[in-house]
């Protein structure tokens, strides 16, 4: 056994934190996400320069060859920010269906460009906005002379506005999902940004959109399970982002008791906050632990599906409480949009969404660990 | 025990009518507004307006503050008859208390109990006639929970006090009349024995104000920068200003109670009942019915404790420590619910939603939980007076100070 970083990954880890210190100070994020700036093509295209595109890709289609767990260790700290981009949703999960389920000559085409930063492929899979899984999924695909024609609306695509290309599940007449590659640009294909509490989510409508067979990701009706597996290897990841929110809120909540001084008191004296910072650690270790131990597995060849969905449950969970507890440490001067943990709460309560909902995925860690006779 | 309203008598019974009659007739025009919360983070001109009017309109008749004596712009009525106006006018989405934003409805029990005579005559009139927007004006960035710990200073300068000092997350996003505002009369005197309050109109030199962008909307900090207040305008008398905090907060504590049924619950029953997934209608799903269910009790819990407090009141028997009991759950309940209806909503829970009053909006309901953790106090201090007035660990309770 052996639970601490290696020396390479200490130093992936510096590397990024300085980059974050560098590029994305604070306060600098924070002002983003009060203006729900989601997307920094500058910044983007510099994470392509220090290979955190596609970190896990072979060499051959430009990524890093990385294990799960060094790519976890990056992805830690990008979430510290929180900084913002599609860097989980095109570099890692787009890049992992790709490689799953994409022909040859896809992955010929797309891997490389995801890597380098020139193509911005989003999955937009799910239609519903409570629902994951195949059931979700409604947009319709007809099929055509050439191909098929998407018809539907995805109201909640996660980091949909900054796509250039789209993964788009949508079902058959068959009733099958199939997973096509589809161009922004295309005609019948529009991009309506959405506001509210949360960033970065865009409403993705396909309204007679022609592709071809060869846009096609995965044989016939049998896209869910290349999303599936996918997800068993992405999900993990995107769970290290949120670990890293989380010993961001952690620390910074720990610093704020030592500083600020009410009854004459740092608060940190007083039980009840406390109790918040202990609520916090919990949540974070929790997540930590958890998500580095299916990492692992990932990397060890270790069958990981359940764990992949248990990651997901806990950090989602853990990022949205440790938001909720940090608020009762900071109290008012919390809840301003110029604060940090602004950001953070705001992203938390979209992620507790984003891929499905933590009932989701545990629901999916206990089928998977125990499949129901009736499935 | 009887937990009924009672039918309404003939006199109370042709008041009702009267005061729908009214209120039929002076809505009119506002069927396509929406309401805001007790302030807008919506920042509808239209609708402020309207509310703004209506409170006017209100304060005319008398029925904003409609058990006040008469010679303040009260109506003199008996409690049943404030009974109709709150059970009248909540059927249009408001609350007398908040027709427009204004924390009258706290400031006006506190001038009752502490103002002068002449001090009564000159505030309370054009406040109970709906004509004033009144701030709330306690917390400073030095902390909020230690409100004894005032740096705000008003020193007297002859027949006026001259403030100075910062306050923070007060009032709404459109400019006030006055500023209830505490402060510290003696900087060498005693904690708790050298605060005041004064009623400072907001419009006098030396006043700045900045919006903050909070997560409920905005709020402001003011700047006093040597601005001179006239001395009749310090209530309750210089270095009593904690005993009035005192018995005035417990009412923004929850000791005030309340009857108001929350039209949350039965927008997502709507909600649930219009909304399919997977060819079924949400009302089937097990999953969304279980968090409903959770849901409701706690509502339910919420609810008789508002109406217990408000039983308490009116009868002048203060509950010990129903009040901070009260405002505690109801943060509580305010941040489970949050999830809840994101659990049961989805990404929905997080898109605002027009077309509806704010309080039974989705995603303000979801801001709501963390937004609405503090104010009037935190989870913290509100169990660490529950603790006091139940004398946990001390020989004696401490009493809940009577509300006014
Ligand atoms: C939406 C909103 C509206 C508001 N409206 C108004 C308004 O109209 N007027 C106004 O004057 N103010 C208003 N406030 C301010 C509000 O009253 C304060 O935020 C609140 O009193 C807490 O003060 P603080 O934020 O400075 O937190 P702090 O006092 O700095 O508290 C920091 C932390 O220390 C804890 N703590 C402090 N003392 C103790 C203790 N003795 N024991 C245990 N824990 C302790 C707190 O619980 C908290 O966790 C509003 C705030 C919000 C969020």
């Amino acid at each position: 056994m052996d639970l601490k970083l290696n020396d390479d990954q200490n130093m992936m880890k510096k590397v990024a934190a300085d980059f974050l210190k560098a590029e994305a100070p604070s306060h600098v994020i924070t002002d983003w996400y009060q203006k729900k700036i989601a997307h920094l093509p500058e910044i983007y295209k510099k994470t392509a320069g220090v290979g955190w595109l596609g970190m896990t890709l072979p060499d051959e289609f430009g990524g890093g060859g990385s294990s799960a767990t060094d790519c976890g260790v990056v992805f830690e700290e990008l979430g510290r920010g929180p900084l913002p981009g599609p860097f989980f949703s095109c570099g890692v999960l787009a890049a992992q269906i790709l490689l799953d389920g994409g022909s040859a000559a896809q992955q010929k085409a797309w891997l490389p460009k995801i890597c380098d930063g020139s193509a911005i492929v989003i999955p937009a899979l799910s239609d519903d906005p409570i629902q994951f899984g195949p059931k979700s999924v409604a947009t319709r695909a007809t099929k055509s002379a050439s191909g098929f024609t998407l018809s539907g609306t995805k109201r909640y695509v996660q980091d949909g506005d900054a796509a250039s290309h789209f993964i788009c599940a949508a079902r058959t007449d068959s009733g099958g999902v199939i997973l096509a590659l589809v161009d922004r640009q295309a005609p019948g294909v529009a991009v309506k940004a959405v506001s509210g509490f949360m960033i970065g989510a865009a409403e993705v409508s396909f309204t007679n959109v022609a592709v071809g067979a060869d846009a096609l990701i995965g044989a016939l009706d049998e896209g869910w399970p290349v999303v599936l597996a996918a997800l068993t290897k992405a999900l993990p990841i995107l769970c290290a982002y949120q670990v890293g929110a989380c010993q961001e809120i952690f620390e910074m909540t720990n610093e704020y008791t030592r500083t600020r001084v009410v009854f004459g008191q740092p608060i940190g004296r007083f039980q009840r906050v406390q109790d918040h910072c202990v609520d916090i650690s919990i949540h974070l270790d929790g997540a930590r632990w958890i998500t580095y131990e299916t990492l692992w597995k990932l990397d060890s060849g270790i069958a990981a599906t359940a764990g992949a969905h248990q990651s997901k449950a806990v950090a989602s969970e853990a990022y949205y409480q440790s938001c909720h507890f940090a608020h009762m440490v900071f109290a008012g001067a919390g809840t301003d949009y110029k604060h940090p943990l602004m950001a953070h709460s705001v992203l938390a309560h979209a992620l507790y969404q984003y891929l499905g909902t933590p009932l989701f995925h545990k629901r999916a860690m206990i089928d998977a660990m125990y499949p129901r006779k009736t499935a | 025990m009887d937990f009924s309203l009672q039918p309404d008598s003939p006199e109370i019974s042709a008041f009702r009518q009267e005061v729908r009659a009214w209120l039929a007739e002076n809505m009119k025009g506002s069927e396509h507004l929406r309401w805001s919360g007790n302030w807008s983070t919506r920042e509808n001109a239209e609708e402020y307006k309207f509310r703004r009017a209506l409170a006017g309109k209100l304060g005319a008749k008398r029925w904003l503050f409609p058990t006040y004596p008469v010679k303040y712009g009260g109506a003199g009525m008996s409690l049943d008859h404030q009974f109709v106006l709150e059970t009248e006018i909540d059927k249009y989405g408001l609350s007398l208390g908040s027709v427009f934003y204004t924390l009258s409805r706290l400031v006006a029990p506190a001038l009752m109990k502490f103002g002068t005579e002449e001090q009564k005559a000159e505030f309370l009139p054009p406040m109970m006639g709906g004509e004033l927007a009144v701030w709330q004006v306690l917390t400073e960035p030095q902390g909020g929970s230690d409100v004894a710990n005032c740096q705000t200073k008003a020193i007297r300068d002859g027949d006026d006090y001259i403030v100075n000092g910062q306050k923070v997350l007060v009032g709404h996003h459109l400019p006030p009349d006055f500023l209830w505002t505490f402060v510290c009369t003696n900087p060498a005197g005693k904690r708790h024995e050298n605060l005041g309050w004064l009623y400072i109109p907001a419009t006098l030199p030396g006043i700045t104000i900045q919006h903050m962008h909070l997560m409920m909307g905005i709020k402001n900090a003011i700047f006093f920068d040597n601005v001179r207040v006239p001395a009749k305008y310090l209530v309750g008398g210089e270095n009593n200003g904690w005993k009035v905090a005192n018995s005035y907060l417990e009412l923004e504590h929850g000791g005030g109670g309340s009857v108001a049924e929350h039209p949350l619950f039965a927008r997502l029953i709507a909600h649930c009942q219009r909304t399919n997934f997977d060819g079924e209608s949400l009302m089937e799903d097990q999953d969304v019915r279980d968090v409903l269910a959770e849901m409701l009790i706690d509502l339910d819990v919420q609810r008789l404790m508002g109406l217990r407090n408000f039983w308490h009141r009116y009868v002048k028997q203060p509950h010990s420590y129903g009040g901070p009991q009260f405002l505690f759950l109801q943060r509580m309940v305010r941040l489970r619910n949050a999830e809840r209806v994101q659990k049961i909503c989805g990404y929905d829970a997080l898109n605002p939603d027009d077309s509806v009053h704010e309080v039974a909006d989705f995603e303000y309901t979801v801001r709501s939980g963390p937004g609405w953790l503090h104010g009037g106090g935190t989870l913290d201090t509100d169990r660490l007076i529950i603790a006091r007035r139940l004398g946990l660990g001390r020989p004696s309770q401490e009493d809940a100070p009577t509300t006014v």
